[in-house]
């Protein structure tokens, strides 16, 4: 018998250059992505120059335009929802893998699935015709009354009780980023070793001290890992921000008043930028939004690196 | 039993003092869901000495020395019923205090696990939860503690690197320094050299023999020379019940019952 070694030497190197040439492809992609928006947007950068991340002046009739507000409007808003959804998100695992009765973690994780599953429109429209009118009739007046009057932070609270605006945006966003950030958590925390677990309780530590000092320790690459993730996703979300944000270019300090996004403009405006300006202002938009996604990646690698060379462990 | 306390005292020479018992159990039994894990089990376990825990796997030996710190309350369905006396007091009453029966009884478990944060602060971390100290008092209690687990000489100038870069036998050791840190009264050791080579395991072994002048020591063990290698009394285990309980030496020389002997020379199990 011959062994088919020429031929499965050949066949090894078809299959190495098949996973490569995958592998390359989303490099290719992403590159591809990152310079086709510089290149569509670079009128508008050249146009007015550095202004253009700082100006919040943003007027399609003038042909004017800054994305400071869009900028603003995008790290607001997505800060506001990873403030709320980071720690539910923390519970919802925490209840689902230590504390849940075994025949609720089931059900009560579907129904986390199912919440991913919602595609955003559905989310917009609640947040338009059901969320907002809530609050803007029910808790904004309230947070108006009592938060407003608070010292430093009193002023991001005051403000027309609309219902919609950079804190509705928030808040949706958060509904929408916790069935991801969630759902990692839940994986991550049902890996840390029972034993480990168990040893901490046997030195007589309570559920809470074991999440906080043991989970999350031995988790928290995974978990901020999933964090990001989240946060990724709240940065870019376009259909149900727009839905709620109010679509107005204005800055304030108050998070009640309607803002914008950089996907929601994007979004807004696109079928209507027939003036070239207008079309690459937009264009250099989506390029600033990639670069602010890339930096948040790039910070949270960094971050975790950091963490593990204090622990000595690099 | 009265037989074996005088086995026990005839045994125990060399210090002239009579044995009490630390911990007793009375007609313990132990349930998972459905499943009997334990049936009628009254074992005497006396203070400053080792007791080994023998039997085939599944023969409840695990399940007994996880009664005895009631670890087994964090599982929904676990269910143990019968009496546990901790210096008389019953553990598995409802009104013993958790926290309390935790700092007096300490556990070692089957693979070493150091929690992920620094040598220090595996040690100082237990002692936390159930006292406050001023830094230099927490300092050396965890000195010492690691000094009675034999691993300060290895670690004292490392005490601040991540306790996961330590061998699978030091983390063991410091798991033991962790739980006797707290100053129990009672040790339980879950197999706890089948995760470690032969120097490891010598290592754990001499510790145990150290440690027994100030702890009462139930250890669960597979092998059978290391529970005659380091055991004063040795309980034998089967099928959830206990068989045979008797002082070590006599355990393996001359057992009283035909399943004893049919495990420790090798016949089952």
């Amino acid at each position: 018998m011959r062994y088919p070694r020429r031929t499965s030497a050949r066949a090894d190197r078809f299959f190495a250059g098949l996973v490569a040439s995958a592998g390359y492809f989303v490099l290719f992609a992403l590159a591809g992505a990152a310079i086709s928006m510089f290149w569509g947007g670079r009128e508008a950068i050249t146009t007015f120059g550095f202004d253009f991340f700082t100006s919040s002046n943003w007027d399609v009739g003038a042909g004017q335009f800054g994305a400071a507000v869009a900028i603003f409007g995008t790290l607001v808003s997505a800060t506001i929802a990873m403030l709320i959804a980071v720690p539910i998100s923390f519970g919802i695992a925490l209840f689902l893998t230590e504390v849940a009765p075994n025949w609720l973690r089931g059900p009560v994780a579907a129904a986390i699935e199912l919440l991913a599953g919602i595609p955003s429109i559905i989310y917009g429209m609640w947040g338009l015709f059901v969320l907002a009118p809530y609050l803007g009739e029910h808790i904004y007046p309230w947070v108006n009354d009592n938060l407003g009057e608070l010292p430093l932070i009193g002023a991001l609270f005051q403000g027309p009780p609309i219902g919609i605006g950079l804190l509705t945006a928030g808040l949706v966003l958060a509904v929408m980023v916790i069935p991801f950030t969630s759902s990692v958590m839940r994986e991550v925390f049902l890996t840390v070793p029972t034993r480990l677990k168990e040893s901490a309780y046997a030195l007589g530590s309570t559920k809470w001290e074991v999440a906080w000092d043991i989970v999350l320790p031995y988790t928290r690459t995974a978990v901020i890992g999933g964090v990001f993730l989240g946060l990724g996703r709240a940065l870019g979300e376009t259909m149900a921000v727009t839905f709620v944000i109010g679509n107005a270019y204005n800055i304030s300090a108050s998070l009640l008043e309607p803002g914008t996004s950089i996907a929601s403009s994007i979004a807004n405006e696109f079928a209507e930028a027939v003036d070239p300006l207008h079309k690459s202002a937009l264009l250099a938009l989506g390029f600033v939004l990639f670069v602010i996604t890339f930096v948040v990646l790039s910070i949270s690698r960094l971050m975790l690196r950091q963490l593990k060379r204090r622990e000595g462990t690099v | 039993m009265s037989d074996l306390r005088l086995a026990v005292n005839a045994a125990a020479p060399a210090t002239g003092e009579a044995l009490t018992n630390k911990l007793v159990a009375r007609k313990l039994g132990f349930r998972y869901g459905d499943t009997q894990a334990l049936r009628d089990v009254s074992i005497d376990i006396p203070e400053r000495r080792v007791t080994a825990l023998i039997g085939p796997s599944g023969c409840g030996k695990s399940t007994l020395l996880r009664v005895f710190n009631r670890i087994y309350a964090i599982y929904p369905k676990q269910v143990a019923d019968g009496e546990v006396l901790l210096d008389g007091e019953n553990i598995l009453g409802p009104k013993y205090p958790l926290s309390r029966l935790r700092s007096k009884i300490g556990m070692v478990f089957q693979k070493p696990v150091p929690f992920p944060m620094s040598i220090y602060e595996n040690v100082a971390y237990a002692i936390r939860h159930h006292e406050k100290l001023t830094r230099t008092q927490m300092d050396e209690r965890v000195e010492e503690a690691l000094q009675q687990a034999a691993l300060w000489t290895e670690v004292k100038d490392k005490l601040k690197r991540s306790a996961l870069g330590l061998s699978g036998g030091q983390q063991q050791r410091l798991c033991i320094a962790r739980a006797i840190a707290l100053h129990p009264e009672v040790l339980l050791l879950d197999e706890p050299t089948s995760a470690l080579d032969p120097i490891a395991t010598g290592k754990i072994e001499q510790l145990v023999a150290d440690l027994k002048a100030r702890y009462t020591i139930v250890i669960v063990t597979h092998n059978m020379q290391q529970a005659a290698r380091c055991s004063d009394f040795t309980a034998f285990m089967y099928l959830g019940e206990l068989i045979e309980h008797g002082i070590t030496e006599k355990m393996f020389t001359n057992p009283g019952k035909q399943q004893t002997e049919d495990y420790i020379t090798g016949r089952f199990g």
